[in-house]
């Protein structure tokens, strides 16, 4: 037999390698504004588009899918032909998925700053893009399975079984979450309401970061590691147990990010449990690593990659063993909804995401352009103020956490709230914000000085498009296989193992979310618990346009030192009518579920126009244009129909005399404020939300006082 | 070393930073945190720049203090000295993971590559199993004690346990506490020092809508003769403990003490006929004075009352 001649796809690499490096600056200098902006509001330059509410989202979906999503792609696409032995399945392909994902995030910066967004975190694009992502990813599926197809290397590697898991499960979870009845182009209702679509959110967004965030940078570490440090793989035993029991275990850990909320007691439980078992199947990578690099070390030394793979890796091991740590209930009492989960993910973002992609970057750019890194002195700055950067931004932020979770924790002997105001443990720790933000430049500059070096990488030597290489086509299979080992065998044939990987994942999914999607009675119902009226869901839709959940939790939990700041906990059946849901996942302000009646209508108006006039020295920005503009009530009817199909009791017709009940309940409150002096018209936006914030959390309120 | 130590230096310094800002006396804490954070941004950037600059300086003293050739043989001491260390942690490390020395690596190397990597076939190490079977064991130890032996509390049972203990601290500690007043107990004081707390009280909580002078801005004008929910002291400090839902006053219960709660009455009715500018127009019903103008009257009997 002859060995076939064929040729890598290079270009490829190179431009996914490109989009890496401008999207990873732009996210990461979005999220560089938006952390100023925590102790300087004014840094969202006076307008909507640029404020804390709409641009946080911008900061998470540009680094995850933009720049950690083309780090993942030009790995993937520069070591699965190697290991395939094979060029990419379709150039056509390839293309269309690289200028498809592009797309994708250009009408995520375009429409996450216009405030279209379906408030579920990082998968907050409305229904359009969604259809995009979903056809993108099928692209790059077919892509990829086209390429294993027609290989011409027998056994598929370790780090293949990774992209295949990630590609499965990633399709999976996006579908799911994704489940939304538009009302117009760029408005959607979740399908599932309040516990449900937590539920569901939170299942998502815990896989996103297994699935994206990690098992493709494992796969990606079981290819460049060993060709960096030219050493075996330490165990082909650890890969296939730590391969399978993590994408096993992972799936079922979701519900430790809704610990103390409304979810059933034994969905939780499940969560903390699973998460627990999860430290070994973690680690599993780490060790695998590390002991890869066993008999290197002395390069490690020189090695400007090498030192970002150790470093990403330690991030690694120490990002999932807190992980599990943090959701033990008793200490995630104290961590929840403060700056430590900002610190844990921001261990594991920037430590394992960001330094593996760097080394890669580092490694492979000289390689497909023929020459030498331009400047290994930059390389080792960026890697050591990258690593200072990272010890500025989780310090503070490890601090910060611990400093306001205990201070909101604390009581005097007299049984009052040490720290009645929220405000006041917000300014404690605005010092360690500042630091952070210093943090978070070093590593930013840390990467602006990779660019360059690697730029002048580039125009040094000259692109290889299209890399010869050779190998022999697959003989016949030969009888000796049929005594392979079942993993042996299961290694060759790639659809079984798409099946196997599929069947793993999902089998976590359906005990988790099956009950509580349709035992109705995991969710009891509360009586006076009644649908929102038109202007409270006009309202409800202004405060999902203005990102109000980045900050602000709507889930009291079942602690003293919770009920006693903002009244009674939470119980499931408040939240029936609420597609979506919005109990947020971070309280840099205080939670608001039991905010109606707390304050007057001029309060509230005062405090939107400038939260510094009612509460001074206050971080929230001023939401003035609220004031200014006209509420669109074009929109009422259409929503309260599909609210009606969600199950929503309104009365049959109603959509027809919504606005006139709009009408009425805006002039109230209109009327009210000026008794105040406040003189606003009733159809102006602020009327609405001001409607919803008063509506929040009292109907049990209501069912109360008929009861007595 | 050195990294550590700068970690453990900003770490203490962040530490003691909020302790300094809260004496600021002329700027305010947020200023002082501010100049204090530069401070010590600064001061760190400082010692970074110092301890590089003394150990190249300690190495050229070493250069010219040493000679050349003496330096050399120093540097292959060093270098023999650092080859034994290695040798023995490298041994030790073998020891924990149960490796192969390296020489022998050889048998166990997978006859196998997938572009010119290749696995070696060592066992997964003994104590990431017990870590996996150990954390096997709690997971499931910890779904039978919390739902099928049902020791363990759930959220529901913890918060009652929560307040239950709550309770009986805050009890026991009124019970022996002077300041445990409630509105049938409250009483009319005009001691400068319940006024002056009473007033740092209103000026921290009250204010904000009441108005600096009590002259009412959202909430309404304190100082007039209008009443909206009475003007007795112990109707005032009811007001003030249960809120007024409707109204928009919060519960004040759940964020100051008794005590608190107290001085701030007796400020408020200190307010009463204060006059101050830009009053707010009235609000409820006229009400007479009477705890005041009756202790101006006959400030004896009230004497021998009390």
């Amino acid at each position: 037999m002859q060995p076939e001649k064929f040729y890598y796809d290079n270009k490829i690499v190179r431009n996914f390698g490109i989009a890496t490096v401008i999207w990873g600056i732009i996210g990461m200098l979005v999220g560089l504004i938006v952390a100023i902006q925590l102790y300087k509001p004014e840094m969202n330059m006076h307008n909507q588009y640029t404020t804390f509410g709409r641009v946080r989202p911008l900061h998470t979906n540009a680094v995850i899918f933009a720049f950690v999503g083309n780090a993942i792609f030009m790995g993937i696409y520069y070591s699965l032909q190697r290991l395939m032995k094979a060029r990419m399945f379709s150039d056509v392909l390839s293309k269309l998925h690289f200028w498809g994902w592009q797309l994708i995030i250009v009408s995520a910066v375009i429409t996450l700053p216009l405030g279209l967004t379906t408030s579920h975190e990082y998968a907050e694009l409305e229904w359009p893009i969604d259809i995009l992502i979903t056809l993108v990813w099928v692209v790059f599926g077919i892509n990829m399975f086209g390429t294993i197809i027609k290989r011409r290397e027998r056994h598929i590697y370790v780090a293949v079984w990774f992209y295949i898991a990630t590609f499965v499960t990633i399709a999976v979870l996006h579908i799911v979450n994704s489940i939304e009845l538009p009302v117009g182009f760029f408005k959607s209702y979740m399908v599932y309401a309040g516990v449900q679509d937590a539920l569901v959110q939170w299942w998502y967004g815990h896989n996103a970061v297994a699935f994206f965030l990690t098992t493709p940078y494992l796969g990606m570490m079981y290819y460049f590691l060993p060709k960096m440090a030219n050493r075996p793989i330490y165990s082909y035993k650890l890969s296939i147990l730590h391969f399978w029991a993590l994408i096993f275990i992972y799936i079922w850990a979701g519900p430790h990010h809704l610990l103390y909320t409304t979810l059933p007691g034994w969905a939780q439980s499940l969560g903390v449990a699973f998460s627990v078992m999860l430290i070994a199947p973690s680690w599993g990578g780490m060790i695998n690593g590390l002991l890869t690099l066993r008999g290197a070390w002395d390069k490690v030394r020189d090695d400007v990659t090498l030192k970002f793979m150790v470093v990403g890796l330690t991030a690694y091991g120490m990002a999932t063993f807190e992980g599990p740590m943090l959701s033990l209930k008793q200490v995630n009492a104290i961590g929840h909804f403060t700056d430590w989960i900002i610190a844990h993910v921001h261990v594991g973002a920037l430590g394992w995401n960001g330094f593996l992609t760097f080394a890669i970057l580092y490694w492979l750019v000289p390689r497909i352009y023929k020459t030498e890194l331009y400047s290994k002195k930059m390389a080792s700055f960026h890697f050591w103020i990258g690593t200072l950067g990272i010890l500025f931004y989780a310090i503070p932020m490890y601090w910060a956490g611990f400093t306001q979770g205990l201070m909101l924790k604390e009581f005097t002997p007299e049984g009052i709230l040490k720290y009645p105001s929220f405000l006041e443990t917000t300014m404690r720790i605005l010092p360690m914000h500042v630091m952070r933000s210093v943090g978070g430049a070093m590593y930013l500059t840390g990467v602006i000085v990779m660019a360059y070096n690697l730029y002048k990488t580039a125009i040094q030597g000259k692109l290889v498009a299209n890399e010869a290489a050779e190998a022999m086509p697959l003989p016949k299979l030969n009888p000796e296989a049929s005594t392979e080992r079942w993993h042996r065998r299961l290694e060759r044939k790639p659809i079984m193992f798409l099946v196997a990987s599929l069947i793993v994942i999902l089998i976590g999914t359906f005990v988790e979310l099956m009950p509580t999607l349709t035992i109705s009675s995991n969710i009891p119902t509360i009586a006076s618990v009644k649908p929102y009226s038109p202007l409270e869901l006009q309202g409800r839709d202004l405060y999902i346009r203005e990102g109000c959940s980045n900050c602000h939790s709507q889930t009291i939990r079942p602690f003293r030192s919770e009920t006693e700041r903002y009244g009674e906990y939470s119980k499931a059946g408040e939240f029936v009518y609420d597609h979506p849901f919005l109990w947020g996942s971070k309280r840099t302000g205080p939670d608001l579920q039991r905010e109606g009646g707390k304050y007057s209508n001029s309060w509230h108006y005062n405090h939107l126009m400038d939260p510094r006039l009612m509460s001074p020295g206050s971080i929230m920005p001023n939401y003035d244009w609220l004031i200014t503009q006209k509420l669109d009530t074009t929109t009422t009817a259409v929503k309260i129909r599909a609210m009606q199909k969600l199950g929503v009791p309104y009365p049959a017709g109603y959509d027809k005399v919504a606005n006139q009940d709009l009408d009425k309940q805006a002039k109230g409150i209109a009327d009210n404020l000026a008794k105040d002096h406040i003189k606003v018209k009733s159809n102006k936006e602020i009327v609405a939300i001001i409607a919803y914030l008063q509506r929040l959390g009292t109907d049990i309120k209501a069912g109360k006082t008929a009861n007595n | 070393m050195k990294p550590i130590r700068i970690i453990f230096l900003s770490l203490f310094v962040l530490a003691i930073t909020p302790a300094f800002a809260e004496n600021g006396s002329l700027l305010s804490g947020e200023t002082m945190n501010y100049i204090g954070f530069g401070a010590i941004v600064l001061a760190l950037i400082t010692l970074c720049v110092a301890m590089y600059i003394v150990l190249k300086a300690f190495r050229v003293v070493a250069k010219i203090l040493l000679g050349p050739e003496e330096l050399e043989e120093k540097k292959v001491d060093k270098v023999a000295l650092k080859a034994q260390k290695k040798a023995a942690r490298s041994e030790r490390i073998n020891k924990i993971f149960s490796l192969k020395p390296m020489s022998e690596e050889q048998s166990i190397l997978i006859p196998h590559e997938y572009d010119g990597i290749q696995e070696l076939n060592n066992p997964t190490p003994a104590w990431f199993m017990y870590l996996f079977y150990v954390t096997i064991v709690f997971a499931v130890g910890y779904l039978l004690i919390y739902h099928v032996f049902g020791v363990g509390q759930l959220q529901y049972d913890e918060y009652r346990t929560e307040m239950a203990v709550a309770a009986k601290e805050k009890a026991a500690f009124l019970a022996k506490s002077a300041d445990n007043v409630d509105e049938t107990t409250v009483k009319l004081s005009a001691d400068a020092t319940v006024l002056a707390a009473g007033k740092a009280t209103f000026d921290g909580k009250c204010a904000a809508c009441h108005g600096n002078n009590g002259q009412g801005v959202v909430g309404p004008n304190l100082t007039d003769d209008y009443w909206l929910h009475g003007n007795k002291i112990s109707d005032i400090f009811k007001t003030i403990k249960y809120g007024v839902q409707s109204k928009g006053m919060p519960t004040w219960e759940s964020q100051l003490t008794p005590k608190q709660i107290s001085d701030v009455a007796n400020y408020v009715k200190s307010l009463h006929g204060t006059n101050p500018a830009n009053p707010k127009e009235p609000q409820g019903t006229k009400m007479a004075d009477d705890e005041n103008s009756a202790k101006d009257a006959k400030p004896k009997t009230a004497m021998v009352v009390k």
